[in-house]
């Protein structure tokens, strides 16, 4: 009889208690996951190269990990967002004053998509809101997360991340809902 | 939402790299081992099995 799977939770405790070989197998089930997180922000080519330092830097801070969550995705995920951030810091130059906000470079990031072309109205939608709500916004449409693992991502209150979510949802159901048969408003 | 949804879709990375991401996490996982043993921070009279293996390895111990 196969045991039921063990939580991402219970593999992370594992592997900060003397078995850190653990570890590998909470990667492997959200490496493709990961990865995809990195390449819809910042492209393939930096993901590749930015996957193995969000692992490192999860392994170096797994002791930090709650165990009670089953899904170490937001956790992971908010790693990533803290290396992506780092990277755009490093590739600007350090142009940027001390203490001021690294948001996504949404330009770049609309300029990769390969269906760039055939949603421009939705595009501009995305691009007009403020970071904060964008944020929230894709990490439930790109990442399937709840508005609560949203919120763990971010490190926000879940009722702030919420309204967040509202406000992006509500901004973009014009065009959501615009012209044709077969558009849905959710 | 669909449409968001689709907008966010990439193509799944080439094995070689999710290869070599593993083989950088590895490395980390296995200088944690050589460095606290094969048996992690446990101490030897928490663990019976290596505590009696090394009884007898070592009977005067």
């Amino acid at each position: 009889m196969n045991r039921p799977a063990e939580t991402d939770g219970t593999l992370i405790e594992r592997s900060a208690r003397g078995r850190p070989d653990a570890f590998v197998e909470v990667i492997l089930r959200h490496e493709v996951a990961v990865h995809g997180f990195l390449a819809r922000r910042a492209g393939r080519q930096v993901a590749d190269d930015l996957l193995g330092e969000v692992w490192t830097r999860a392994f170096a801070g797994r002791a930090g990990f709650d165990p009670a969550h089953a899904d170490a995705r937001p956790w992971l995920y908010g790693i990533a967002r803290n290396v992506l951030r780092a990277h755009w810091r490093a590739s600007r130059g350090g142009g940027r004053r001390p203490g001021e906000e690294v948001t996504d470079p949404w330009d770049e990031v609309i300029d990769r998509l390969d269906s760039a072309a055939r949603a421009k109205p939705l595009i501009s939608a995305v691009r007009a809101l403020p970071a904060e709500e964008r944020d929230v916004l894709l990490l439930v449409a790109w990442e399937q997360l709840t508005p609560a693992q949203a919120a763990t991502v971010l490190g926000i209150p879940q009722g702030t991340a919420r309204s967040r979510l509202h406000r992006a949802r509500t901004a973009l159901r014009p065009v959501l809902a615009g012209p044709g048969p077969d558009r849905k408003g959710s | 939402m669909d449409e968001l949804e689709l907008l966010g879709q990439v193509d799944p990375p080439a094995p070689g790299v999710l290869d070599a991401a593993r083989e950088v996490l590895w490395s980390a996982v296995a200088a944690e081992m050589l460095a606290t043993g094969p048996a992690g921070p446990r101490t030897a009279s928490a663990d019976p099995d290596r505590s009696a293996q090394r009884r007898r390895e070592q009977p005067g111990a």
